[in-house]
């Protein structure tokens, strides 16, 4: 089933791809292959692929059932707001806010996954920022590391 | 022949400056540690790295040194867990487990560890032999390529990736487009047109190479450690003996001599990467020593041969990308990106425009060499202690870096959800059985794919004809037909043989 579903996908894609592309037309050109023929081409070939998949799905693949766990949509919904919030809030803050629910889901207890958080938060920071001189964001925390 | 041994004497010169070899130091041992853990491998670990690298204001052969020993690092770490946990650090490293880890339940651990980082030496060294002698060669050959010649050879290299991948080729070939098509986000330079930008201005540069490989491979990589993290095989306590005696050195020899070569073979395939190296010289092992049925009981021919193609391969995958500028394996891309940061494009013109930058990584390959030969021998004790880390503070630290990483380079938080959303996913592809190593490929070749064959074109105004006319593109377009037709050849007449044996 899985492979079905990927194959559909990838043909979705492929016409999608075909239908944008369709309007790409230099105003005047020296060449005789224009911006259109090459993602045209792969369109092309996606649609192949998925066709061949959605009809001919390998039997291996059916057998894995996706579930989508909680633990999984916690983790990816952490790396969401992680990444949304990493300028706000600052790479320190953004990082303890971050691992105390991915470490949760691998197993850490509260206390120590906060912990974790905070030393990789300070640590990187100190290491990347004022050692290596990797400019990070510093967001709300700022009147304490000394914002730029 | 002179010429080359006074630049790789220059080249010496370059690796064993004492920046370069503390950072080959350094970049060994991350990369043992980043090859033994499980889940990450060398595309992680360089891929983390390479914007680091790039922020820290490395000079371009120093980064370049760095990244190559976390490579080459990466493929000596992978068998640790392999052999101690039946969990391979990389994906070369799992054909290792094999007899690697019933080895080390008969108590043979020490041996094992050790006669693999023997073989990994030795794997490494014929490759890099082999290099110093093919790769002038082959840069001088491809002079003569021209637009269509580089056109058949990209696509030789996506048929070799395909071909060789087993048993999802059609899916090889999804990820090949999709990373294709990833190239062809954002300002088309010959025209003037934005493609797939869907009018934003941060995709009118095109998505960042950082922010591609970081997503499909550290982000997507921590959701599929999160499914396995309950399920992982008891460590193995007792180590026993430490060190390979003179028997079990004879013993293995030809094997490992025999393995590199042929991993070396495979790693020079553009395309074709490690873990099909290893699987193949453990096939060939197999069968040309396991006269009583030993294979996959503990074996430790069966540890050497595969530890030898694996390093031997991923040393020989830098020849492509060094001459041809066609990554040999989906590390190598990502090195080919790191490059791309400096504005330095690989191909055979580097041999001459920057020799000391091409000849100081190849002798750094050696120097690294030596260097995790000496770490992974007495420093065993210290990497196993190392797996003890706990996932809870490891994946929490591999996703603060990666961010790191991809906020260096333009500072915004459009990357970092672009980061996310592609990890997320890369997470469904690989889950659905779409391996990430085409897709890479794809990515890297994509816009020199296109500019070649656009290029090509233009010199006859449109006549396809040019893409198969000279001697090079032919035999290149025999060698994509060999590729995509043999192996599923070869598969229905082995499958009729075991038939015809059955029956």
């Amino acid at each position: 089933m899985a492979d079905r579903i990927l194959g559909l996908l990838a043909l979705a894609l492929a016409i999608t791809m075909a239908w944008m592309a369709q309007s790409y037309q230099a105003e005047f050109s020296y060449e005789p292959v224009g911006p259109r023929a090459f993602p045209l081409l792969l369109a092309a070939v996606l649609a192949v692929a998925g066709m061949w998949l959605a009809v001919r799905p390998g039997r291996a693949a059916d057998a894995t059932v996706w579930r989508p766990a909680p633990a999984l949509l916690m983790v990816m919904a952490a790396m969401v707001v992680f990444a949304l919030l990493f300028q706000t809030l600052g790479f320190v803050l953004a990082t303890t806010l971050m691992a105390l629910p991915v470490g949760r889901s691998f197993g850490g207890r509260p206390l120590p996954s906060l912990a974790a958080g905070v030393g990789l938060g300070l640590g990187l920071y100190f290491l990347f920022d004022k050692l290596f001189d990797v400019i990070l964001p510093t967001g709300v925390l700022a009147f304490i590391l000394g914002g730029r | 022949m002179g010429d080359t041994l006074q630049h790789l004497g220059e080249g010496f010169g370059v690796a064993l400056a004492p920046i370069n070899l503390l950072l080959g130091l350094i970049g060994s041992f991350i990369g043992t540690v980043v090859g033994m853990l499980p889940g990450l491998g060398p595309i992680n670990g360089v891929a983390i790295l390479m914007p680091l690298a790039f922020a820290l204001k490395l000079p371009p052969e120093s980064a370049l040194i760095l990244l190559t020993a976390v490579y080459i690092g990466c493929e000596f770490g992978g068998r640790i867990s392999s052999i101690l946990i039946n969990v391979p650090g990389d994906a070369g490293a799992i054909m290792t487990a094999v007899d690697g880890y019933p080895m080390a339940v008969k108590g043979q651990a020490g041996v094992a560890l050790s006669i693999s980082a023997w073989s990994s030496f030795i794997g490494s060294f014929v490759a890099f032999i082999g290099i110093v002698l093919a790769a002038p060669l082959l840069a001088r050959w491809a002079l003569a390529f021209g637009p269509a010649e580089y056109f058949a050879l990209m696509c030789f290299a996506f048929a070799c990736i395909t071909g060789l991948m087993g048993d999802a080729p059609m899916k090889a070939v999804l990820a090949a487009v999709l990373g294709l098509a990833l190239s062809t986000v954002g300002l088309d330079s010959n025209s003037g047109v934005y493609r797939f930008t869907a009018g934003s201005v941060h995709l009118s540069d095109g998505i960042q190479f950082v922010v591609v490989v970081i997503g499909l491979f550290s982000v997507s990589e921590v959701l599929l450690m999160l499914e396995q993290h309950l399920v992982q095989a008891p460590p193995i306590r007792a180590i026993g003996r430490n060190l390979f005696n003179r028997a079990e050195m004879a013993l293995t020899w030809w094997g490992t001599v025999r393995s590199s070569v042929l991993g070396f073979v495979v790693g020079v395939l553009p395309g074709a990467g490690a873990t099909i190296a290893s699987a193949m010289a453990y096939t060939m092992e197999k069968r040309l020593c396991d006269t009583e049925g030993t294979f996959g009981k503990g074996d430790i021919r069966g540890v050497a041969a595969p530890e030898a193609a694996n390093n031997a391969s991923a040393n020989g995958s830098f020849v492509p990308m060094l001459t041809l500028g066609v990554p040999g394996s989906g590390t190598t891309a990502v090195m080919v990106g790191a490059l791309s940061l400096y504005n330095i494009t690989p191909g055979p013109a580097l041999f001459t425009q920057q020799p000391t930058l091409v000849w100081g990584l190849i002798a750094s390959m050696a120097v690294c060499n030596v260097l995790l030969l000496i770490m992974n021998i007495p420093m065993i004790g210290l990497f196993t202690r190392m797996l003890a880390l706990p996932n809870w503070i490891l994946v929490p630290g591999i996703l603060a870096i990666s961010a790191v990483g991809v906020y260096a380079i333009h500072a915004t938080t459009f990357d970092l959800v672009l980061m996310v959303v592609l990890g997320i996913v890369g997470y469904l592809l690989r889950k659905a059985g779409v391996p990430m190593a085409p897709l890479i490929l794809g990515f890297v070749l994509g816009d020199m794919m296109e500019q070649n064959l656009r290029r090509a074109l233009s010199i006859t105004n449109g006549e396809l004809g040019i893409l198969w006319e000279s001697p090079i593109s032919i035999g290149l377009w025999v060698g994509v037909a060999t590729m995509l037709l043999l192996p599923p050849v070869y598969r229905r007449l082995s499958r009729r043989r075991a038939a015809a044996a059955a029956a």
